[in-house]
């Protein structure tokens, strides 16, 4: 094997093309990573929202919360049904919610974008992973008002603390912020249910029912129960499975993003298959010379790719890293599910780092394979006589 | 000409370093092309939209609010106004598939007045007047599905409970491929009605043409005001503008691209520099002789930077080449995605691509470049490369 000592020792001579492939490559990677970073964000957003356990009910036919309705003497049905878990106090977890989108502005003339309010109940912030209202205070019934997260503050006109929030000529008052563990619950307005349905001027309006099952045996008898009532017309289906839908629903990005990814990294193939060739070129004596002491064809032509691979990865560790100011950078989007915004942070998990140096990984291989076959291909007298 | 001549020769001397460099380059910018070719459909659209003199209107709350269908009416009575009918979203699914066009409820006496761009046969139009049930689609689509006329079309509703039970009239033709479908809207409102659902008598949205485009901004400032102190106050936009409400729902697409953009031909820039560095060094006894036999600075430079310049823009056609393959495929593939082909929106933005690909060559041409005019022939003679 020829030492590595004698790849790093030649990028460091050719350190000026060493650094512009490095940089390049990283460009690239970096400009890939991000994109990955955004639908991570997002799918990780989404996929904690769900928890096993808990069941959404729709009205049959729909899978949006945003296009359901339910009758309230239905959702007072099933929320009677065996098998619902109970909270501290022996109440069932079981939450009538009422769900509306509103076109609202954006901050800093970011465009008008569709808006979720929920209306719900106290059992309802049960049901959603570690509620906490972090600062100013929660709602109190029948006073419009409404509270949101910080995020969604800095994102809307009109959604700070102590702002008003115009709903059908009503006007509702932040009064605090809460935080939900980033889950999609995040992306929304929450005020009492009948303040909202009132403004609306829909006061016997409901969405949905979110509850919560005991077990998984609950969870099973449950979903058929309300599937298989004649009267229901019901659909039930759990968390993971409608936010999974969702996610779905963002493949203009995810497309996006393999566009990028596939493109650049092509061309950055072709470039650090350039850098090598240039390398080679210049090294024909040095190629003939280890040829000659002895090294055999398979370990120059490892040599070279490893070299190339190194080259690369450097890059791509690079372009990684410059990502990781952005991490947690909150941002937004339209979920085309439920046709409103959803914000969430940039996230740039193992997964996708491992996709960026993937990447780079390929450039490397593939950019270095034809480079160094030429390498070994080369007869060590004519190698030798190279000047 | 003697120096393009050179330049060619030049772009030879080695063909596989130059046609990397291209490729790499072609890919880059193949991607900017899908890119810029994205942003510029929507900028075609929205100008296409300027020119029908169309307004939309809704309520001021969004599209979940409610537009009472008597409000279509009074629009078409509003001065300015030449044409208006409701445009009601349905949403629903097609057999196994969900939501897989566009589908709305109108006023069939109105909707070609209003979109009077699109034509229909007069024959099928009075067949989808008298038809309860009927629907007519865009030829595209009807192709598309290999739907004849009488052909029975199922929708299961989403948000509405009414599913209907559709049959196709006729089919229009339109200047760009909507993708639509488009069903009486009453056939819809009656079935809501006996099921006693919530929702009844919504136009959802009015699309109104008005009779000048000067007087859009007016006409749409006269509706808003007479229904601002109703109970369903409205929002009044051109249409251009409510196309752009869904590109800005998406957030700040814009800036994202030029910031992918930005980073591509930056990234470019090193690897063509790179490249031309890398041919710049093999060169150097070569040009102090061109220089010793009488080539002035400036050929060198104009030689060296007119090179660079040569293969990113070679690069360029060809990247702008496969993004515009991928654009069109992309068109074909899905319409509703990216309404335009690729012929409809050729443009200055294409312009602006080689430009960049030009510049690119520029940038990285021009160190080398300024080396090799001032390299001094007697240095340049005795380096060993």
């Amino acid at each position: 094997m020829i030492p590595v000592k004698y790849n790093v020792r030649n990028l460091r001579v050719r350190w000026v093309t060493t650094l512009m492939t490095v940089v390049g490559t990283g460009l690239v990677v970096w400009a890939t990573v991000l994109t990955f970073g955004l639908t991570d964000g997002l799918d990780h957003a989404l996929r904690i929202s769900g928890d096993p356990l808990d069941l959404i009910v729709l009205r049959k036919g729909t899978t949006q919360e945003t296009s359901s309705n339910i009758d309230q003497k239905v959702a007072k049905e099933i929320a009677n049904l065996g098998g619902i878990a109970t909270d501290s106090s022996g109440q069932p977890l079981c939450s009538s919610e009422f769900v509306t989108i509103l076109t609202k502005p954006r901050r800093n003339n970011g465009g008008t974008t569709n808006l979720i309010v929920r209306g719900l109940q106290d059992i309802g912030r049960g049901l959603r992973p570690g509620f906490t209202i972090v600062r100013g205070r929660d709602v109190r019934t029948g006073v419009n008002e409404a509270i949101t997260s910080e995020r969604m503050a800095q994102r809307f006109e009109n959604l700070a603390l102590g702002e008003k929030l115009e709903i059908n000529k009503v006007h509702f008052e932040i009064v605090g912020y809460f935080e939900a563990a980033g889950s999609s619950a995040e992306s929304e307005v929450w005020t009492d249910l009948r303040d909202l349905t009132g403004a609306r001027r829909t006061p016997e309006a409901l969405s949905a029912v979110n509850l919560r099952c005991r077990d998984e045996a609950a969870k099973t008898s449950l979903l058929k129960r309300i599937r298989d009532d004649e009267q229901f017309k019901l659909d039930a289906m759990d968390e993971p499975a409608y936010f999974e839908r969702q996610m779905t629903a963002s493949i203009a990005i995810r497309f996006v993003g393999f566009a990028i990814a596939i493109f650049l990294t092509m061309g950055a193939m072709f470039a650090a298959a350039n850098t090598m060739y240039a390398a080679i070129a210049s090294r024909g004596r040095e190629i003939g010379a280890l040829r000659a002491i002895g090294f055999s064809r398979r370990s120059i032509l490892t040599s070279f790719l490893f070299e190339s691979v190194l080259l690369c990865v450097l890059g791509g560790l690079l372009g990684c890293l410059a990502t990781l100011p952005f991490n947690g950078l909150s941002t937004g989007t339209a979920n085309w599910a439920t046709f409103s915004e959803i914000t969430f942070s940039f996230r740039f998990g193992p997964s996708v780092l491992l996709r960026g140096v993937l990447m780079a990984l390929t450039m490397g291989l593939v950019g270095g394979l034809f480079p160094a076959l030429r390498a070994v291909r080369m007869p060590i007298i004519t190698a030798l006589r190279e000047t | 000409m003697q120096t393009l001549f050179y330049i060619w020769r030049n772009l030879k001397r080695n063909k596989l370093r130059s046609i990397l460099t291209i490729l790499s380059v072609g890919f880059s910018l193949a991607l900017m092309t899908v890119l810029n070719g994205y942003m510029a459909m929507q900028g075609v659209w929205g100008k296409e939209a300027e020119t029908r003199n169309r307004i939309v209107v809704m309520n001021s709350q969004g599209f979940s609010g409610m537009l009472p269908i008597s409000y279509v009416d009074r629009v078409r009575n509003t001065e300015g106004v030449q044409a208006a009918s409701q445009y009601a979203w349905y949403g629903g699914n097609y057999k196994d598939e969900q939501m897989p066009f566009a589908q709305f409820g109108v006023d069939p006496k109105s909707v070609f007045d209003v979109w009077n761009e699109m034509t229909i046969d007069p024959k099928q139009l009075e067949e989808f007047q008298k038809t309860r049930n009927g629907c007519v689609v865009d030829r595209r689509l009807a192709e598309k599905r290999g739907w004849k006329i009488g052909e029975r079309i199922p929708l299961q509703g989403t948000f509405y409970r009414f599913d209907l039970d559709l049959v196709l009239c006729g089919s229009f033709d339109s200047p760009q491929d909507t993708g639509s479908l488009w069903f009486n809207w009453l056939y819809l409102d009656e079935g809501m009605r006996a099921m006693n659902a919530a929702g009844t008598g919504n136009s959802g949205t009015i699309f109104a043409r008005v009779t000048q485009s000067e007087s859009m901004a007016s006409v749409s400032q006269r509706i808003d005001e007479r229904f601002a102190s109703s109970d369903n106050p409205t929002r009044t936009q051109t249409e251009a503008a409510f196309a752009q409400m869904f590109t800005d729902m998406l957030g700040n697409v814009q800036a994202y691209i030029r910031n992918i953009g930005l980073a591509v031909v930056f990234s470019l820039s090193l690897v063509a520099a790179n490249a031309m560095a890398m041919s710049m060094r093999e060169r150097t006894t070569e040009i102090a002789v061109l220089k010793a036999i009488g080539f002035s600075r400036r050929r060198v430079l104009v030689t060296i930077l007119g090179e660079a310049c040569s293969i990113t823009l070679l690069g360029g056609l060809l990247g702008i080449f496969i993004g515009c393959i991928c654009l069109e495929l992309l068109h074909t593939l899905s319409s509703q995605f990216m309404p335009l082909s690729v012929f409809e929106m050729l443009g200055p933005w294409l312009v602006y691509l080689l430009t960049t690909a030009a510049g690119i060559g520029f940038v990285s041409g021009i160190v080398p470049a300024v080396r090799a005019a001032q390299l001094s022939v007697i240095d340049g003679l005795r380096r060993v490369v």
